[in-house]
Parts: C-alpha cells; sequence; structure tokens
C-alpha cells in the first residue's frame, strides 16, 4: 500500500466518530505502560521503586491538560477515569502507610489500615466520577449505571459469583494457589478485609465499566467499546502484579473484564458485577494460600 | 523546513540522552543472587519416604522399603546397619518438655521429663483421632504445638493454651481429592520458630507464626513430600537445614530468611529514583504530544 492510500485511510479513519477516544486511549496506556514498564529495566520493583506514585502522577499529568483545551473534550472522560484507576489504586496502597505516618500507634491492626485506604479509594473514585459528571460535556459523559438495580441483575450477580467459585474449584489448585483455608487467619481477618475486598471491587467496577466504558461506549460501538475497557482492566493488572509474574494475569483479566463489561451491558446495571467482582477478591483474598515470594 | 530540522534533532538529543541515563543506571545495578530455597541432596529418580538427620547423618528409608545412611551429608549413601531405626513418630521433645499423641489421638504433656512430672491430658487439646502421630514444637516459641488429625485438619495450640484450626487443606482439582498431611517438621532448638508441613499434592508448607498464617514454600521441590527432618546439628551449624523426602528424590532447605526487597542506600537509591522520575515525565510527556497531535479530528483542530 502506499504512502498516498495510507494518508487517505488515516483521514478516513481521523474522521470517524471512534477516532478521538480510541486514540486518546491506546495513546495515553501506551504512555502509562511505559512509564510503568520501562524502569524494571534499571530499578528493583519491590525494593526502591513508588511504581503506584509515578503512576498516578503520569496519568494526572496526562489527564489534566484536557481540562483546560477545549479540543481536547472528547479525551476528557477517558484520562479522568485512567487517572482514577491509577490514582486512587496508589491511594489504596500507600494508604496503610499514610495512616501510621499520621497517626503512628494509632492507626489500628494492619487490617483495619487496609479497611480505611479502600474507603478512601472508594471516596476518591467516587469524586473522579462525580467530577466527570461535573466537567465532561452531555456528548461524552459516561453513564454509570449505578442507579438501575434490579431482581433480574442481582440473580446475575448471585449466579456469576457461584459459577466463578465453580471454576475456581475446578482449576488445579497449584495453578491458583487455592491450596488451603486457613481458619484463624479468616476469623482474624474477615472483618476488615471482607468489607475492604468488597469495597476495592466496587471502586474498580466503578473505574472500568462505570466511567471508561461508559466513555468508550458514547463513540464506539458496544462491542469495541467493551474490549477496549477489557483491555485496559488486563493491562492494569500489571502494575498490581508488577513486583511478580506479571504477563500470565493479564489474558485472564482481559476475559473477566469482558464478562464484566458484557454483564453490566447485558443488565444496564453496574451492581452485578459489583457483587461477583467482591466475592473473586474475597475468595482471593481467603482462598489463597500465598507463595514465598508473595504469590 | 528548517524549524522542522531542528525540533527533530532536539528530539533525536533529547531520546538520546534518555537512553543514556537508562543505560548506564542498568549498567550499575547490582545483580541480585537469590540463594534457593530447596537444593536436591541425592538420590533422585528415587520416592524417599523417611527421613532423619543429624549432623552429617542423614538416614532415609525408600519406596522399596530400603533403609539408607550418608555420614557425608547426603552426598553418598549405602545400606544402613541392620537395626536402624527413625525417632518414634507421634513424639517430640524441647529440652525438658514432651510432647506427644497416644494411641487414641489425645495430645499428652510432660511439663519436665527431666523430673518425672506427670503426663496430662493437655486442656482444651482435639481429639486427632486413633492412629494420628503428627506433631510438632518450636523451640523458638514455647508452647506453640502444631498436630495434624486423621481428618486432615491441622491443628495449632497457641502460647496461650487455646486450640484452634489452623489450616484444611483443599482439593487439588476436582477430581484428585484432598492431598494428605505426610509430616511435621520444627526445630527443637531455638534457630527459629517456623513450622514445616509436607503434603502429597502441595509440597511444603510453612507458618512462622506459630501456625496462624501459612505460606507455599515449595518452589523446586516435587509437589509430593513425604517425610521432613528439621537438623539444627546440620552442616552449617549456625543456619540449620530442614531435609524433605520426596517422591524425586532427598531434598535440603538451609535455613535463611523468606526473601525481602533488597534496600538501596544513598547514591544508588538517588540515581534510581533520578532514572524512574525521568522515565515518568517523558513518557507523561510524550504521551500528551501523542495525544495533542492525534487524537482531534481534522475537524476540531
Amino acid at each position: 500500500m502506499g504512502t498516498e492510500a495510507l494518508a487517505a485511510r488515516l483521514q478516513r479513519y481521523r474522521a470517524a466518530p471512534w477516532w478521538p477516544t480510541a486514540t486518546v486511549l491506546v495513546i495515553a496506556e501506551l504512555g502509562l505502560g511505559a512509564a510503568l514498564l520501562i524502569p524494571i529495566t534499571f530499578s528493583d520493583p519491590n525494593g526502591v521503586d513508588p511504581y503506584l506514585a509515578r503512576l498516578s502522577v503520569a496519568s494526572v499529568l496526562i489527564a489534566m491538560p484536557s481540562l483546560f483545551v477545549r479540543r481536547l473534550g472528547p479525551a476528557r472522560p477517558i484520562l479522568l477515569a485512567l487517572s482514577a484507576v491509577a490514582a486512587t489504586y496508589t491511594l489504596l496502597s500507600a494508604g496503610p502507610q499514610i495512616l501510621i505516618d499520621l497517626l503512628g500507634s494509632h492507626s489500628g491492626s494492619f487490617d483495619a489500615q487496609v479497611f480505611w485506604a479502600s474507603v478512601a479509594q472508594a471516596v476518591g473514585t467516587l469524586l473522579i466520577a462525580l467530577a466527570a459528571r461535573r466537567l465532561v460535556t452531555p456528548e461524552w459523559r459516561p453513564s454509570l449505571r449505578l442507579r438501575h438495580v434490579s431482581l433480574r441483575g442481582l440473580g446475575a450477580g448471585v449466579l456469576g459469583s457461584v459459577l466463578l467459585i465453580g471454576v475456581g474449584l475446578a482449576l488445579p489448585a497449584n495453578l491458583l494457589g487455592r491450596v488451603a483455608l486457613q481458619p484463624i487467619a479468616f476469623g482474624r481477618d474477615l472483618p476488615w478485609l471482607g468489607p475492604a475486598n468488597a469495597l476495592q471491587a466496587f471502586s474498580q467496577e466503578v473505574q472500568f465499566r462505570g466511567l471508561l466504558l461508559g466513555a468508550l461506549e458514547r463513540t464506539m460501538s458496544p462491542r469495541w467499546a467493551n474490549v477496549s475497557q477489557a483491555a485496559v482492566f488486563g493491562l492494569a493488572h500489571l502494575a498490581i502484579s508488577y513486583g511478580g509474574p506479571e504477563a500470565p494475569f493479564v489474558p485472564i483479566t482481559f476475559l473477566v473484564g469482558l464478562a464484566f463489561g458484557w454483564l453490566v451491558r447485558r443488565t444496564n446495571s453496574l451492581w452485578p458485577a459489583v457483587i461477583i467482582h467482591a466475592v473473586a477478591d474475597i475468595a482471593l483474598q481467603f482462598g489463597i494460600v500465598q507463595g514465598l515470594y508473595g504469590f | 523546513m528548517g524549524s522542522d530540522r531542528r525540533r527533530r534533532r532536539a528530539i533525536t538529543r533529547i531520546t538520546a540522552f534518555c537512553a543514556l541515563v537508562i543505560a548506564s543506571l542498568a549498567a550499575t545495578a547490582p545483580a541480585r543472587a537469590a540463594e534457593a530455597w530447596w537444593i536436591p541432596v541425592g538420590l533422585q529418580g528415587m520416592a524417599v519416604t523417611r527421613v532423619s538427620a543429624i549432623g552429617d547423618i542423614i538416614t532415609v528409608r525408600t519406596d522399596s522399603g530400603a533403609t539408607l545412611r550418608s555420614t557425608d551429608a547426603g552426598r553418598t549413601f549405602s545400606a544402613a546397619p541392620a537395626g536402624t531405626t527413625f525417632p518414634p513418630p507421634g513424639v517430640v521433645a524441647i529440652g525438658s518438655q514432651r510432647w506427644e499423641i497416644d494411641s487414641a489421638g489425645r495430645v499428652l504433656h510432660v511439663a519436665n521429663a527431666s523430673q518425672a512430672s506427670a503426663t496430662v491430658l493437655d486442656p482444651g487439646s482435639p481429639d486427632l483421632g486413633a492412629g494420628a502421630d503428627l506433631i510438632a514444637s518450636p523451640a523458638a516459641f514455647p508452647g506453640v504445638v502444631v498436630a495434624v488429625a486423621t481428618d486432615g485438619v491441622v491443628w495449632r495450640r497457641g502460647q496461650d493454651g487455646d486450640w484452634k484450626e489452623a489450616l484444611l487443606l483443599l482439593p487439588s482439582s476436582l477430581v484428585r481429592g484432598v492431598p494428605r498431611v505426610t509430616s511435621l517438621a520444627a526445630f527443637t532448638e531455638p534457630l527459629t520458630g517456623a513450622i514445616y508441613a509436607s503434603t502429597t499434592g502441595y509440597a511444603v508448607l510453612i507458618s512462622t507464626d506459630g501456625g496462624d498464617d501459612w505460606i507455599r514454600a515449595g518452589p523446586g521441590l516435587p509437589d509430593t513430600v513425604y517425610s521432613l527432618s528439621a537438623d539444627a546439628l546440620s552442616a552449617n551449624p549456625l543456619r540449620g537445614a530442614v531435609f524433605a523426602g520426596t517422591s524425586n528424590g532427598l531434598w535440603e532447605h538451609v535455613l535463611q530468611a523468606l526473601p525481602q526487597p533488597p534496600a538501596y542506600q544513598d547514591a544508588a537509591l538517588v540515581w534510581r529514583w533520578i532514572g524512574i522520575g525521568a522515565v515518568t515525565l517523558v513518557a507523561a510527556f510524550a504521551a500528551l504530544l501523542g495525544i495533542a497531535r492525534l487524537a482531534p479530528r481534522r475537524d476540531d483542530a
């Protein structure tokens, strides 16, 4: 294909309604991916690298101009969604240390600190969602689907949770680290970490299936919008397991994201995905025995 | 045209500078050498169903029933002398204290064996079931005892004397069922409070807090481990070692701290932070530039 034909095709694409959002998503993800992954070549991911903090800084740096430059208006909801993902995850992971620094011995047990950090993540996510409603023009504004609650949706959430646990039990235990239950740790941790996991699931659903999917749907076909948010959801798990074997998580979380997106669209409600996500996170928290290296 | 060339030259210079910074940092990064958690000792290709190690003397039993002995820390094995026995199961002695499981599956305690204290049933201890014989008690945590019931439940006694269920193995898959706990081990000298549990599907699990929390600690080991022996007098007496008889030979874990991230200091830390900061800024600005140039449609620009 000649240069002219390529240029003509590019011209056609740039006129398409999905072009701004798709381009913003791809470029922002490339930028965040580079910011996250390049330093692994010369720095230690666990020892010295505040990688979540710098990921947040990068996401905010990328998002800020869209608030002031009018022609970047279509990019605004996408960049706000990515900021919500990165910045509030930093809040979650740094929360316990912040509480120790602020409150010292009054900061409670580690479980309690994780719970309060999860509250902060949820509040931060909701504030950014609120900002998105205020700062994004109706044309590009994402629908969060938080208000729609139905029996059918809740039933789908319960059914999906049962299915997920069944799949978890059917897969080889060593593959998942699902080798044993620890009743003492369970009794000690559940009162704090159960709600903490539910809050984290809620935050992530608002970020990915609320803000991001909602924004992408404004310009893309439902199928492509879902694939795109699932891809970002999958890639975001590179950051969560940055110090560990990150690559295997991406296809799994991509498929999970795809299923959650489909469910949210199908039921027109975020809550079924929140329920399944919360159950999955709690099951991972209490059904997985950690390895020597934390995974 | 001229300004385009200048811009390209500036971009090239910035890129080259960033590459130089990254390359110099990469060149100075020290390699991290990790000590293997488990290392093979010998008898590979053979199932070792029983192991007992004291100093350089290691006694094993293979699945064919042969009893072998090594007097050189496992480098070579030969047939053990007739009458060689293994320590009796179901008993653990820590100094003058002794814990044991009787034939009915009850946990008994002798507070001071040297003064002929009475053997008493430990209050609140669970009924482990007749035939239960797996018990361990780390000298580093006096009063802590871990024992396995015949139904597979791992129980732990806290330092306050309270017995609780500590570990329930889950099925390895829908068709393969629940693995068995085959052995428990802990150091009877106060080297570490770690408690080791071997299994027939999940290699080895350890607890470093007296049985409350467990982690998978079998990287490198076969999934099936039949027997464990904690040896405080191993070839490296300052550290101690745990030997594992597995479906594929004898393995050794030299006592070491759980893996931790390295701590960098001073210049090594500062240069890394400068490097990652630079990468973050360059990546963010490159993304912004790309969005500003490509994202808006022609008619918006």
